[in-house]
């Protein structure tokens, strides 16, 4: 209750102050971050090469140091660890988060905001809606969004080239396009379906214009079985049942063996696959076969996010104005992307940035040019998607149906018992929950 | 020798009875030594349990929209009832039930088997095939339930290609086969550990009473069965009781087996129902009640089988 009021304090000062930069005013009414920080800051994060960049900060001015610690990725645990860190008290000040979780932490207020304690117009103001609409709960800011991560389609162009077919636009063409793909090779698959992502799912879902979290009031509105989504898993269904997709993990084994050896000869994935699949491939001379494609879309383009991480400032940090300096830096400063060097095909989230990471990535192992596609797919993210406000409950639920598609079970089962789980998880925390 | 031998049983008495009358420095010196037993018994056991027993009789209730802080409140044995209700727990139970009834039979025979004939002395080279036989407990759990997953994974696995070539398609990570494709790493686990405690108890087996018994004409089945068997009664309940225990407490193998396949939920086993709760729902209360009902059917257990065992002996 306290929190409550505290919030709707703060929402109607801020209203105020835009009220009265509204008016013409130069100086910000916002309280001023503390000039001048200093002292040392911890810094969690998976993401490969930022231990680089923390160097570079360092090195950068004498008043912050940062100490930089590797976690585990989500999937490997890294949230159970962040989560029952900041719980406990010592957590790190500078966390990493990927949008999916973004909500949750806040919900469990582990999470300081960043008013006051960021430059809002110099950062987040800069950012396209899509993207602020992430990291914004309630007007606060929770994060700063690092890369945008748009959905992408890569696809092996010498077996769609085999098959006589063109990359497909939409969907209907992408199921002729495998199709005509089986034909010639009966036993291999177009692209794989991941039952281990059900990110992937949300993120075509999104495309499709689903909205499975929204808030109505004071209340979640939750419809992870909406009528795109239902539209999205009965269309991949009928893919599974034509065998034209392979259900299987991403990032399995079987997955790298497949696409090694060709049974698979594509991957729905993002921006950042490009390192995976380079690395999977590259031995079995698949060089200058593999390209980019915009993914096929319902009618008109469209695209999603699909991962995609963001910084933030954790609870149980003591000296939130340094961390504030710091995320700031890691976000949107040219000097951070240039420390981190060449750690893969990143497209980030604040404008002018990604030119430098593209220069440092060498991408001439893929046969087209991937970030022309990047930037036209970035171009087309699905406005007005949210996060809820405990994807764990819906990312398990929907995994674990998943585990039914190779014995018999259907994506829209499984969409159905996500939506049940989800809506009576959200209940059994005493969130407010309309279906 | 008789009558040494009974001074030194009196010696042994007078010098026990002149140590019961020092008892008070007794006292003092079994405290010196079961203090620091304890301070660990109660800092890492006790604590714990008892911040779990609390913890399972709280929620945490957010409102509204969540972003609110939870409000705390005491809610007596409801946790305990929504984690019997859940359907997903009960089935990890039974779940769990049907893994015991294919493991315990598999595992329990093979080490009785292998026991059996290491100490008839078929195996020529003795001190190879213990060793050999116990190898595969001397690889970690994480690093066994790896190797496993790579050789049930189709499309990299040498014996799903080799059982395909033979005409046999498998897929040892589908949902039917998940069950007996991790019980079967258990066996390959834990076979050899117990081979070597019962080989223990066989060789503890007076040569006197085989003797006779083959001079009453057993030959060395006849003799396995009705008189090492019997007389290693005592290791075999020992074994059941650690089997019972450990069972309840599988996780690591399905948690890192579910890498590799959807078929293993994230609530699987009751254990990965309370790591689930814990960490992916974060509600840390439900998972201390399931922790806490873990633990009670682990002693509930644990209690009918040496009762049964203890029954058996006297028997």
């Amino acid at each position: 209750m306290k929190r409550r009021k505290l919030l709707l304090g703060a929402v109607s000062l801020m209203a105020s102050a835009a009220l009265v930069t509204g008016c013409g005013s130069t100086t910000a009414a916002t309280p001023t971050p503390t000039e001048d920080p200093s002292g040392t800051i911890t810094f969690w994060s998976p993401l490969a090469g930022m231990d680089k960049v923390a160097a570079a900060f360092n090195a950068s001015q004498s008043k912050i140091k940062v100490n930089f610690e590797t976690v585990p990725n989500g999937s490997g645990g890294g949230y159970a660890k962040l989560s029952t860190a900041v719980t406990a008290g010592n957590g790190p000040d500078v966390a990493t988060i990927e949008y999916p979780q973004l909500p949750q932490f806040v919900s469990n207020g582990q999470l300081q905001p960043l008013d006051g304690l960021i430059n809002k117009s110099a950062t987040v103001d800069k950012l396209k809606d899509e993207t602020k609409s992430l990291v914004q709960f309630g007007d606060k800011t929770f994060a700063l969004p690092y890369d945008a991560a748009p959905m992408i389609m890569w696809y092996r162009k010498d077996m769609l080239d085999k098959a006589g077919v063109g990359v497909p636009k939409t969907w209907d063409e992408f199921e002729q396009a495998g199709k005509k793909f089986k034909a010639i090779a009966p036993d291999s698959f177009l692209t794989s379906f991941n039952p281990n992502e059900a990110s992937l799912t949300g993120a075509l879902a999104w495309q499709a214009g689903a909205k499975w979290f929204g808030t109505d009031g004071e209340s979640w509105k939750i419809g992870v079985n909406d009528d795109p989504t239902q539209k999205v898993a009965s269309y991949w269904q009928k893919l599974i049942d034509q065998k034209i997709v392979k259900v299987q993990q991403s990032f399995s084994d079987e997955w790298s063996a497949d696409l090694a050896s060709g049974a698979v000869v594509g991957v729905l994935g993002a921006n950042w696959s490009a390192t995976g699949i380079q690395k999977r491939t590259e031995a079995s001379g698949q060089k200058g076969q593999w390209i980019a494609a915009e993914v096929p879309n319902w009618g008109t383009p469209s695209d999603a996010f699909y991962g995609g991480s963001t910084f933030n400032i954790t609870k149980s940090s003591k000296n939130p104005a340094a961390a504030a300096k710091f995320i700031e830096y890691l976000a949107t400063n040219s000097d951070a992307i240039k420390a981190r060097g060449n750690t893969g095909s990143a497209f980030l989230a604040f404008p002018g940035l990604t030119p430098v990471a593209q220069q440092a990535y060498d991408a001439s192992y893929f046969g087209n040019d991937i970030y022309s596609v990047f930037d036209k797919a970035y171009s087309t993210i699905t406005p007005g998607w949210q996060w809820g406000p405990n994807w764990d409950i819906t990312n398990t639920a929907l995994k674990d149906a998943y585990g039914k598609l190779t014995t018999g079970g259907k994506i829209t089962e499984a969409v159905d018992t996500a939506q049940t789980a989800t809506v009576a998880g959200l209940k059994q925390n005493g969130l407010s929950v309309k279906e | 020798m008789v009558t040494q031998e009974t001074t030194a049983n009196a010696g042994a008495r007078q010098s026990a009875r002149k140590q019961r009358s020092m008892s008070g420095t007794g006292g003092r010196t079994a405290a010196l030594f079961l203090t620091p037993f304890f301070a660990v018994f109660t800092l890492a056991m006790v604590a714990p349990v008892v911040y779990s027993i609390v913890l399972s009789f709280f929620a945490q209730q957010k409102s509204g929209l969540g972003f609110g802080e939870a409000k705390t409140s005491f809610v007596g044995l409801e946790n305990y009832l929504q984690v019997l209700q859940s359907e997903s727990f009960v089935g990890g139970i039974g779940r769990l039930a049907l893994y015991c009834l294919i493991y315990i039979p598999c595992m329990m025979g093979g080490a009785l088997a292998f026991a059996l004939l290491l100490d008839a002395g078929v195996a020529r080279a003795r001190k190879l095939f213990q060793l050999l036989v116990f190898l595969p407990h001397a690889v970690p759990g994480v690093i066994a339930a790896l190797i496993w997953a790579y050789l049930y994974t189709p499309g990299v696995s040498p014996i799903v290609s080799v059982l395909e070539s033979g005409g046999i398609s498998l897929n040892f990570l589908d949902n039917h086969m998940i069950l007996p494709s991790i019980v079967n790493i258990s066996v390959w686990e834990w076979t050899g550990y117990n081979v070597i405690i019962l080989f223990t108890a066989l060789q503890a087996v007076s040569r006197e009473v085989l003797e006779a018994a083959r001079v009453d004409g057993a030959g060395e089945i006849r003799a396995a069965i009705s008189i090492k068997l019997p007389l290693i009664l005592p290791a075999l309940s020992v074994i059941m009781l650690f089997t019972v225990i450990g069972t309840l407490q599988l996780f690591t193998e399905p948690s890192i087996i579910g890498k590799a396949t959807a078929s293993v939920t994230s609530t699987w086993v009751p254990n990965m129902w309370a790591y689930d709760a814990a960490f992916n729902r974060h509600n840390l209360n439900q998972a201390a009640a399931a922790s806490i009902i873990i633990a009670l059917l682990a002693a509930v257990l644990s209690w009918a089988v040496t009762r049964f065992s203890s029954r058996m002996n006297k028997a």
